[in-house]
């Protein structure tokens, strides 16, 4: 037994947290194997005899002598019981004998009377490791809450550390059921021991402790029946708090400002018991006025609320103190700034009426809400009238009474008649504005509550059956119409935008007939009548002139979002709005229309795309009417049929201009088509969309079967023979693309085999943008069973008839096959790439190529590129050899080879060529095919080849790397991560020990043609890509750059290029330039000089300004990139010069002058 | 400064969407809701795809919205163009530009000969500023003034020649001020000073 007395020795000697435990541990296995037996756990108990014997004397002494000299002891008793404490920690929980408990809680508990030094920690520990115990018993807690208080003022002398464990030990105890009934039965409601514990506590200060602190206090007042002197007092204690804040410290502590609020507010909201102290408390610290911040407001007023909402039996704690809170908060928002306080009042003043309201469960009687209402409603009527307080007191009003459905039923009339009657006799314009907000924000209001009326109590979706709504109803011809007809200098369109949101907020006001369907507040005629006031708006644009029309654009906008909002309830509107649109559109001549005409048409256009098809119509049944069937693709079908019968506009165009009417039919669908599919996704999860964009079925088969007016028919019908989709049914989005996937069909078979002076470049260019974007939406299957791409060669016409129409248009044709192929995927794409198949046929046709204009080549170099890299070869493919792209890639190169060895064919034709091939080879290029690199060589001796067509490769080899948003993974387009890189150290990197000049004649016309060949490509990197060569590539610019200001030629464009590269380089490595700045800044004023000489028109204009421009950018740039000491020398010249180039020719280069010119003006 | 200290404690403050710009004039730029997929709809290049030509004239896209011929395009500085630099500077006493508190106004200012009739660049121009003191009685007028004077020497060419007046009437002491302003030796002696200097950096820092 001895063993005991070692360890507690070790224990009091050891300094090591970790060691200790382990000491503790033991001794606590030894009383365990002993089964706790008196002889083990008695020994245990004196094996720190010795350090308490000496702790008595010790004491006395020092109270005699009053002198520190017992302070080694102190630790080492500390100690000592700390070891007691700790085996009691580790300790079986269910050894220790209900004796054993009481005699050791006598030992600990004795502590506290006399040993406030040393043992307090270790008791309090102790105590609430016995509290664990199963021995435990309830009226030995009441002995340790009784032991604990007898520290009394010596608490505060504890530290912080202690009174934790103090704290800790009560809240264990306190929340104990067992000790909880001992308490009351021995203390009954005076409740002394809370009494006693409350003084103890006083003046806490510790974040930490007052955290528990604040946690203890309202278990007094939730568990214990105390008299009210006691509740008084528990009050104070936490009162005295209010409102409480956190001084910063330098050592965080991880207890917030906010969590010591948060704790604080909870003692307040605990029990409605402590209701008739707490709210005259609060509602007094509200009104000390200016004394109060803004953030001890908000917290006040968020503790207001907290006990409000939480508070039991509202009729007694809440009720009796309205009307005192009422008066205090209604200034708050009356002559209130500060937005946060308005907000957290009317969140106070929301949440009285909740409560008066009652539960889910149970309904409050009525009066209890009516004369909080009636309260309100008497203080800020007379309000209403005074345009300074119109706004807040419409506020007060609107917050109360729209705060749930029964307070709306009771007073929305009387409130909507108040309003109603002041803007009969508005005081100002803005009186007005205020005034319609208000109204507005009401009936936005109800329809949230309509929205939200299954989450209440059952009698609240009732009430909307039996709701009165004339009021509502007759706002129409009572406010809105008036107002909107009467418009007089007065009306701003701030009001007009305030009566436009009204009358949409109004006619998709749902309400429930008595049967419980769902169905629009306002009938029929009043829809229909607010619609055409909207659709007027709209449609003016168009009938007048460009000087008559006054409507603001913002109120216009106005109207499109409120037509938006209508036409997805009542859905008539929209047929309604689209004839009237069409009816005006066809009132014109579209031949030959002015900008203002065509810009009115885009707009119209645009919003009834906009408005019919940006959101799913909803199921809503129209007043007195019986609910027709459901179809939620009914508006997009109205658009997609007008605009098919509007099209073409313009049917002969001479020009581009002419045909821009026939243009905006296209995209207009195509805006239906984006905003159809957004609403989807806004409805729907992105993965549930996934699911329904395919299907195993071959839609174009079925399409055969359809007559050409098939949307017409379906647009007509009430959808009885087809697939009747609901509301939520994410199927429309299939039955969408289904659709879509016949407009495009119908398009181009249209503009393929129809009539084809109506489709100029640009009305070809939209019709494949929206292609494109449908077959994008498709998945693969799907893609793959309508076979799509042999569809995009033959225009959905698989009988292979053969497009009609002149040549000369033609050729833009072939815009509708890229816009299929730039959305299919590369696995859709397969069979395109048979040996000798459509992909092969189609890069390597030089048929019409020589009569061909460069914008067409453009094109079909475009369509190869994306052929090029959707391309796949190998087993299992339509090319098992994988040689169709090799040999189209050596068809191209052996070209470029035979038009730069021989004289044959004439660069104008040769450009053609080029092109074609270039693209081929930079859709290849992204996918890094081998095979590009067999064309190395052939590209590098074309460059240097001494015929013009040389020059034309040098300048155009950078499109193998040039930015294209075709090879994109939005396209579906093939792209190795690092291919630029690739391609640079194929194509580039050889060739600049090649470009360096040596002076030799023969070798300096190569040399300026590889530099043509670099500059080209390197222009089109990032500058990642070249960041290694700058060395070279450096000298080879400024080679360039003066080559060609000496010369005086500086249109070439790499000029235009190397300052663009120079530009790159000072922006992300400019010690790169710095040995060269004397070069660089001499080559750039010279440049610029050149190019402001230049009094060239055209296009050479176009690119003198561009030269300008980026001379000015990159000079102006150098002063922030060096420092002073290596400019000094350029900088009056430079400053001369650029107050000359601050009187540019062209504003956009006199601004970088000016930005130049003050980087300069530093340099001193 | 306390509030009590300014000539103009309170002056009428415009906001910045109703001053004079250029982007106004210039007509229609769609902002509607409807306008969201404008950049698809309408794309200034009808097709997607990237040239290989630096030619534009290849490329087909819409005249009057390229960014590269309002590059091109010859436009001399006008009286917006002056405005433009004016107007952003700020007001000594209040955190406003002086084209918010009309000090500044692009009916004020003038040029001659007009920017139409000036067909080379290099000739000789006289630029007029008139300025409006918000009070008459504004003990800042100089040192606007000044400031006005700095902002155009240092963006102007040399070949224009810079007035810079109080309007008629708009001020008590106007003729004093305006013999000011127009003395080159007192403003390049104002200059030294470094009190007045510092005044006027902080002023055209709102410059962009």
């Amino acid at each position: 037994m001895s063993s005991f007395k070692d360890w507690a020795l070790q224990y009091v000697l050891s300094d090591d947290e970790t060691a200790q435990s382990e000491i503790a541990k033991k001794a606590a296995k030894e009383i365990e194997n002993t089964r706790a037996s008196s002889a083990s756990v008695g020994s245990w108990a004196a094996s720190i005899q010795p350090w308490i014997t000496i702790t008595k004397q010790d004491d006395d002494q020092s109270d005699d002598d009053d002198d520190d000299s017992g302070t080694g002891d102190i630790i080492a008793r500390a100690k000592a019981l700390g070891f007691l404490a700790d085996t009691l920690e580790a300790l079986d929980k269910s050894l220790l004998r209900p004796e054993q408990v009481i005699r050791l809680v006598g030992f600990f508990g004795a502590m506290f009377s006399y040993d406030h030094k040393a043992g307090i920690t270790a008791s309090a520990k102790a105590l609430r490791q016995l509290h664990a115990m199963k021995g435990f018993k309830p009226a030995v807690g009441v002995k340790m809450i009784e032991d604990v208080c007898k520290l009394k003022e010596d608490f505060k002398l504890q530290t912080a550390a202690t009174r934790f464990e103090i704290y800790e030990l009560f809240l264990s105890l306190i929340q104990d059921q067992s000790v909880n009934n001992e308490l009351q039965d021995k203390y009954g409601t005076s409740s002394g021991f809370i009494v006693e514990i409350l003084q103890l506590c006083q003046n806490e200060r510790d974040p930490r402790n007052l955290m528990l602190w604040f946690k203890l206090l309202p278990i007094f007042l939730t568990e214990y029946s105390t008299s009210d002197e006691v509740t008084e007092e528990i009050f104070k204690a936490f009162s005295a708090y209010f409102p409480i804040t956190l001084r910063n410290s330098a050592s965080p502590i991880g207890i917030t400002a906010d969590d010591l609020k948060n704790a604080v507010r909870a003692c307040f909201a605990s029990h409605y018991k402590v209701a008739k102290l707490a709210f005259p408390f609060l509602i007094g610290k509200l009104d000390q006025g200016d004394a109060v911040t803004v953030s001890v407001k908000l917290d006040i007023l968020k503790t207001i609320k907290a006990c409000i909402e939480q508070y039991d039996n509202p009729q007694t704690s809440i009720v009796p103190h309205i009307n005192k809170i009422w008066n205090s908060l209604k200034y708050e928002v009356r002559n209130g700034e500060v937005k946060e306080t308005i907000d957290a009042t009317l969140d106070v003043l929301r949440a009285i009426a909740n409560r008066l309201d009652g539960t889910s469960t149970q309904k409050f009687d009525v009066s209890l809400l009516k004369n909080y209402i009636d309260t309100v409603v008497d203080d800020c009527r007379d309000d209403l009238a005074n345009p300074t307080y119109t706004k807040q007191a419409g506020l007060l009003l609107m917050t109360v009474i729209t705060t749930n459905i029964r307070a709306y039923t009771l007073e929305s009339a009387a409130f909507v008649d108040i309003i109603r009657k002041n803007l009969r006799l508005p005081k100002s314009p803005s009186h007005t504005k205020d005034l319609l907000l208000l109204l507005n924000s009401t009936l936005k209001s109800r329809a949230d509550l309509f929205k939200n009326r299954k989450q209440g109590h059952p009698e609240d979706e009732e009430a909307f059956k039996t709701e009165p709504s004339d009021h509502l109803v007759a706002l129409y011809h009572d406010v809105y119409l008036p107002i909107w007809t009467g418009k007089s200098e007065e009306t701003t369109p701030e009001v007009l935008k305030q009566v436009v949101q009204g009358l949409a907020s109004l006619a998709t006001q749902q309400t429930l007939r008595p049967d419980g369907q769902i169905s629009l507040l306002v009938s029929r005629s009043v829809c229909s009548e607010i619609c055409s006031l909207l659709t007027h708006t709209l449609t003016k644009g168009l009938a007048l002139s460009q000087n008559d029309n006054s409507t603001d654009a913002a109120v216009e906008d106005e109207a499109v979002l409120a037509l938006q909002a209508v036409v997805a309830t009542y859905t008539d509107g929209y047929a309604e709005l689209v004839e009237r649109a069409k009816a005006e559109i066809e009132k014109r001549d579209w031949t030959s229309p002015t900008k203002y005409t065509l810009n009115a048409l885009r707009d119209i256009l645009s919003r009834l795309a906009f408005i019919g098809c940006s959101r799913i119509p909803l199921n809503v049944a129209l007043d007195g009417e019986s609910p027709k069937t459901f179809k939620p693709l009914q508006h997009f079908l109205k658009l997609a049929t007008t605009l098919h019968d509007l099209f073409p506009l313009s049917p002969l165009p001479t020009s581009e201009k002419e045909s821009l009417a026939n243009s905006y039919i296209i995209s207009a669908l195509h805006g239906g088509i984006l905003h159809f599919r957004d609403a989807c996704f806004e409805k729907f999860e992105p993965k549930v969309l996934e699911a329904y964009s395919g299907s195993d079925r071959n839609w174009l088969e079925e399409f055969k079967g359809l007559s050409k007016d098939w949307l017409h028919q379906l647009q007509r019908e009430d959808g009885s023979s087809e697939v009747v989709i609901e509301e939520d049914d994410p199927e429309v989005y299939r039955e969408f693309l289904r659709i879509c996937l016949f407009i495009v069909r119908h398009l181009y078979r249209e503009a393929a085999y129809g009539k084809q002076a109506p489709w100029s470049e640009r009305v070809f260019a939209q019709a494949a943008n929206l292609a494109a974007l449908v077959v994008r939406s498709l998945d693969e299957n799907l893609q793959k069973s309508c076979n799509l791409a042999q569809n995009a060669f033959n225009f959905f016409s698989p009988e292979n008839l053969s497009p009609s129409g002149p040549s000369s248009i033609a050729p833009f044709r072939k815009l509708l096959i890229l816009g299929i192929l730039q959305g299919l995927r590369p696995a859709a794409m397969a069979e395109l790439y048979a040996p000798q198949g459509i992909a092969e046929t189609f890069i390597c046709d030089t048929s019409r190529m020589a009569t061909v204009l460069l914008a067409v080549g453009e094109i079909r170099g475009t369509i190869c590129a994306v052929l090029a890299n959707k391309y796949k070869g190998g087993q299992s493919t339509f090319d098992p050899e994988s040689e169709t792209m090799k040999r189209v890639l050596n068809f191209w190169g052996e070209q470029i080879k035979t038009a730069t060895t021989t004289d044959d064919t004439d660069p104008a034709i040769f450009e053609v060529y080029n092109t074609v091939a270039m693209h081929t080879l930079a859709g290849a290029c992204a996918r890094q095919d081998k095979n590009v690199l067999a064309l190395v060589p052939i590209l590098h001796e074309a460059i240097a080849s001494p015929g013009p067509n040389g020059a034309i490769v040098a300048r155009t080899i950078g499109g193998l790397v040039k930015t294209n948003e075709l090879l994109s993974p939005e396209n579906h387009a093939v792209v190795k991560r690092f291919y630029k890189q690739w391609a640079y150290t194929h194509f580039a990197k050889p060739l600049y020990d090649l470009a360096l000049p040596t002076g030799d004649e023969d070798t300096a016309f190569a040399a300026g043609r590889y530099t043509t060949a670099i500059l080209s490509l390197v222009s089109n990197c990032p500058f990642e890509v070249y960041q290694e060569d700058l060395s070279h590539l450096v000298r080879l610019l400024i080679t360039a750059l003066n080559n060609s200001s000496v010369s005086g030629d500086i249109t070439q464009p790499q000029v235009a290029t190397s300052l663009e590269v120079l530009v790159e380089i000072l922006a992300n490595e400019p010690e790169a330039l710095k040995g060269h700045l004397k070069a660089i800044i001499t080559a750039g004023m010279k440049t610029y000089e050149e190019a402001a000489k230049n009094t060239s028109k055209g296009n050479v204009a176009r690119a003198l300004a561009a030269v300008r421009k980026l001379t000015l950018q990159l000079l102006g740039a150098i002063p922030k990139k060096f420092e002073e000491r290596h400019l000094l020398a350029y900088a009056l010249p430079m400053q001369r010069m650029l107050a000359t180039a601050s009187g540019d020719k062209s504003r956009e280069a006199r601004k970088v002058a000016l930005l130049a010119r003050e980087n300069w003006a530093k340099v001193v | 400064m306390a509030k009590s200290d300014l000539d103009n404690a309170n002056p009428t403050v415009l906001s910045v969407s109703q001053l004079p710009s250029r982007n106004l004039a210039k007509g229609h730029v769609r902002k509607g809701p409807d306008s969201k997929y404008d950049h698809i709809l309408f794309p200034k290049q009808w097709w997607a795809g990237s040239s290989l030509n630096t030619d534009p004239s290849v490329w087909t896209s819409d005249e009057d919205e390229d960014d590269d011929l309002t590059l091109a395009t010859e436009e001399p500085i006008d009286e917006q163009e002056i405005y433009d630099l004016l107007s952003t500077i700020s007001d000594p006493e209040h955190p406003v530009t002086l084209g918010q508190i009309a000090v500044v106004r692009l009916d004020d200012i003038h040029l001659s000969p007009s920017p139409a009739e000036r067909l080379d660049p290099n000739t000789l121009t006289n630029v007029e500023v008139d300025l409006t003191p918000t009070v008459n009685h504004c003990s800042l007028a100089t040192v606007i003034g000044l400031a006005v004077r700095v902002r155009l020497e240092n963006a102007l060419p040399p070949n224009y020649r810079i007035i810079v007046r109080m309007k008629d009437g708009s001020h008590a002491q106007d003729d004093q001020v305006n013999k000011q302003l127009g003395d080159k030796e007192r403003v390049a002696a104002a200059l030294e000073n470094d009190t007045l200097k510092g005044i006027i950096e902080k002023m055209l820092e709102t410059c962009v």
